[in-house]
């Protein structure tokens, strides 16, 4: 949106022959699979919308007030003093979505045409040049035969395309593939983000009121934490961040979400209210050196498909509109020029690499990685990267992607009994994974090919189940997957996919251990409802 | 209050009234005013339908019996309502918001240079005169409306805005007239074709008055015949939740739930089924809700009316002998 926003302002700036602008969006409506905590930080709406204030901007809430706290099962520490990137004075409490929303309707109105409900399936190639997207097709039915609603996809052609798909995205991940950008990169790092949307009683909560927490119910070799944001009339956003490259195989990022819930901090905060919506996505972790190339001839890569994510600060939006402005400059260049070759285009990489994005992002980028040492040896590296800009003996800091961590059931727990602490369920404070997808009102037309490609079902009910017990069916927070035994009595056990369950959060792709799982989009329109989150 | 005249367009296929036509004769007897009602039933062969329609509390049954207007047609219904409606004079004419209204009735106002105000779910007296209500925005807002322009304003109204079982009827008949007209079929420009039949007979879960749904409780495909029984002694629908579906063990026309049918029959047994809120939503407006299920922490029992934790494979041939004496 921002990028889209930045070119019709250029646009209209300087004149001349009028830009053709469309922004694709596979949601029925724009915002629809946004969510966030959010904790925003607005420097950079005031270049983007220097009056954003006279616009009703979703920026309503300021932060108050900024609480650490370490939690243990039953109690809680607070850090005495929150450290500086972690203060969040000036910066706004809101919901992405309404962010989004926002920021659709302003670039609707500078002339920008948004489609929503078509999903980009296939970058069209000239030779080596990206020329455009194709959508999806719609009406195909189940077995991939077209119904009597079919329509072939569409193949929008461009002089430049900015691929703005999100985290994991399925045409970056094409476009890295071809070109080989993350070649002497990182590896990405991933973590995935659970959350809900609840309304208690008011008063319980500041809006405003910012908390983080550490510690349980993740043990010492796992990244991630807790949060919980006042938001305003008696709203809260609560959630819960878990590294997608724990160790454990028998981990369940939905059930550490419950347990944390649990917590006395967190259920006195919840008591006697409800819950009203549910989410889940997968953020790009690996910071600095794990951004690919995001130039190629023809396109631009920018936002969390790139990996634009300041894991210290936990904070990606601004970066990621920062990172469309970005490359909104180098398009419109390269369109005034008629030249959107790569050269033309590497204009946009020079701007990160010259600007504010890596002023931000270049001393923390090695913070992520120190947490593979456990809970210990990030926060004391995180520390000494404050003091330090990040240096490290080995820089970039060695990084396996989460697919390669994850242990077989064998070798995490040898002989050690296997004990998992699932947390109860009472549908109340906590809630199972159906209740949950239910309240993320996520919706696909039942009649459509399975969008969650598995490329050999063997491998889950053989290899998979006996290595790592199928790990799909608990890192997924939507009950998309599940085991279960095949009819009859062969005692053979068979993958489900329940592919309208799906959240569109991508931890199958990133986190399957034998990257067998390929996520596709599924028909436009489909997904999740995020109102308010 | 002034006394209008009111025309009902009533809609009915082959032998069957449209139970719609009864809820607009409501929203008519709703309206305030000694209003004369006039309900008009256009086709061929319609004793069986008359004899429905007859019993209702309206000034007159107003027949057009023509065997060119046996099957519905855009042109030829247009037509005819036409030169009804020059002759009759309405206030008002009153429809039911179906597919079929949605196809003629448009020209229909058209072709006379009336209002035509659509999916209307009630009327109300304002000091502007007669209002029509209907939602706006996907329901997100409510207007009223104040036709204007020359009579007769065309009015449809929502499917289940008001009740069919509303609609007053009396003992004594009403006065039938029959309303002789000719079509001119020159200018009938539609033909119309076989109507379109699914190859399977889709199961209408929503019509059954009591229900028998089965679930992953059941275990295995080769139990069905259990619960089929069951379904049978209490003269009920089969249905199933997701997983049954899924596994093909019964066809998806017979699912219940948010990927499937919603249903509010007047007895809901659910045999094995957790109570998942996808199932849930589909079938708690059910009147009387039955489970069975192992699992006494079963999210079913929180809308159960009678709840029984145990084994179906024990309970429900216990149900079926005391069923069969």
């Amino acid at each position: 949106m921002a990028a889209a926003l930045r070119l019709a302002n250029l646009q209209r700036q300087q004149n001349g022959a009028p830009l053709s602008i469309a922004v694709l969006e596979k949601s029925r409506s724009s915002g629809a699979h946004m969510l966030s905590g959010a904790v925003f930080d607005p420097t950079v709406l005031e270049e983007l919308i220097p009056d954003w204030r006279s616009k009703n901007s979703p920026l309503k809430i300021p932060v108050i007030k900024d609480h650490i706290y370490f939690l243990t099962e039953k109690h809680r520490l607070r850090f005495p003093v929150t450290p500086p990137p972690l203060r969040n004075h000036g910066n706004f409490v809101l919901s992405l979505n309404g962010l989004v929303k926002w920021l659709a309707d302003l670039v609707e109105e500078s002339g920008v045409d948004i489609f929503t409900g078509f999903s980009g399936t296939e970058i069209l190639f000239d030779g080596d040049r990206v020329a455009g997207v194709r959508t999806g097709d719609r009406g195909v039915d189940r077995e991939g035969k077209p119904k009597k609603t079919f329509e072939p996809g569409v193949d929008i052609r461009a002089a430049v395309t900015i691929f703005a798909d999100g985290v994991r995205g399925n045409l970056t991940k094409q476009l890295i593939h071809r070109f080989s950008l993350d070649s002497g990169r990182s590896a990405q790092s991933y973590a995935l983000g659970i959350r809900e949307l609840w309304e208690v009683p008011e008063g319980r909560i500041a809006p405003g009121a910012v908390i983080h927490t550490l510690g349980y119910p993740l043990r010492m070799e796992e990244f991630g934490g807790g949060f919980a944001y006042g938001l305003s009339d008696g709203r809260l956003s609560i959630g819960f961040v878990s590294g997608l490259d724990y160790r454990d195989p028998l981990f369940d990022p939905h059930n550490a979400f419950q347990l944390f819930k649990q917590h006395p901090l967190i259920k006195d905060l919840l008591k006697n209210g409800q819950m009203i919506r549910y989410g889940a996505k997968a953020l790009p972790e690996g910071g600095w050196h794990s951004i690919p190339r995001c130039h190629v001839d023809g396109a631009l890569i920018v936002g969390d498909a790139a990996g634009f994510v300041n894991s210290l600060r936990l904070k990606g939006i601004h970066l990621a509109m920062r990172s469309g402005m970005c490359a909104a400059d180098a398009a419109f260049e390269a369109i005034r020029l008629k030249d959107s070759s790569r050269d033309v285009l590497a204009r946009y990489t020079a701007s990160i690499e010259n600007g504010d994005i890596h002023r931000e992002l270049y001393p923390v980028r090695n913070v992520h990685q120190s947490f593979s040492g456990g809970l210990l040896a990030g926060l004391s590296y995180s520390a000494l990267a404050l003091l330090t800009r990040g240096w490290w003996i080995k820089d970039p800091m060695p990084t396996e992607p989460g697919y390669k961590r994850i242990e077989s059931v064998r070798n995490y727990y040898r002989d050690r009994e296997i004990k998992v602490t699932s947390a109860d369920i009472d549908r109340r404070l906590t809630f199972d994974k159906l209740t949950s997808v239910h309240y993320s009102g996520t919706r696909h037309d039942e009649d459509q090919p399975n969008h969650l490609i598995v490329r050999d079902t063997d491998i889950c009910r053989t290899v998979c189940l006996e290595e790592y017990k199928n790990p799909c069916t608990r890192f997924c927070p939507a009950n998309v997957y599940e085991i279960i035994p095949v009819s009859g009595n062969s005692g053979g056990k068979e993958l489900k996919i329940n592919a309208s369950n799906c959240v569109h959060c991508k931890t199958c792709d990133i986190m399957d251990p034998y990257q067998i799982i390929d996520w596709v989009p599924p028909e436009g329109g489909g997904g999740p409802q995020y109102e308010g989150m | 209050m002034k006394q209008i005249m009111i025309l009902i367009i009533t809609e009915h296929t082959g032998n069957v009234v449209n139970p719609v036509s009864w809820e607009v004769v409501a929203a008519a007897q709703n309206i305030s005013g000694n209003n004369s009602i006039t309900l008009g039933v256009m086709g061929s062969g319609l004793e069986q339908i008359l004899s429905d329609f007859l019993q209702a509390d309206v000034s007159e049954v107003l027949c057009v019996d023509n065997p060119d207007l046996l099957d519905y047609n855009s042109d030829s219904f247009v037509d005819a309502w036409a030169q009804v409606i020059n002759n009759e004079m309405p206030d008002l004419v009153l429809l039911p918001h179906t597919y079929r209204t949605r196809d003629f009735a448009p020209k229909l106002a058209s072709r006379l240079g009336s209002s035509l105000i659509t999916d209307c779910i009630a009327t109300k007296e304002r000091d502007e005169g007669l209002t029509f209500v209907r939602p706006m925005f996907q329901g997100k807002f409510v207007a009223d409306v104040i036709p204007e322009g020359k009579s007769p304003h065309f009015i449809s109204f929502q499917i289940g805005a008001y009740r069919a079982d509303e609609a007053r009827k009396r003992i004594e008949t009403a006065s039938l007239r029959m309303f002789p007209l000719t079509i001119d079929k020159s200018k009938i420009r539609q033909h119309p074709e076989h109507p379109f039949k699914e190859s399977q007979q889709a199961v209408d879960l929503s019509q059954a008055d009591r229900i028998v749904a089965v679930g992953r409780g059941i275990k295995d495909q080769e139990h069905l015949p259990l619960v089929q029984q069951l379904a049978k002694e209490l003269g009920a629908e089969l249905a199933a939740s997701r997983p049954i579906c899924d596994a093909g063990w019964l066809p998806m026309d017979r699912q219940v739930g948010s990927s499937g049918q919603t249903v509010a029959p007047t007895l809901y047994f659910a045999l094995g089924i957790s109570g998942a809120i996808q199932h849930l939503v589909g079938m708690k407006g059910s009147r009387t809700i039955v489970a069975i299920n192992k699992d006494a922490d079963a999210p079913i029992f929180e809308i159960a009316d009678y709840g029984i934790v145990g084994d179906l494979f024990e309970i429900v041939p216990a149900i079926i002998s005391a069923l069969e004496e």
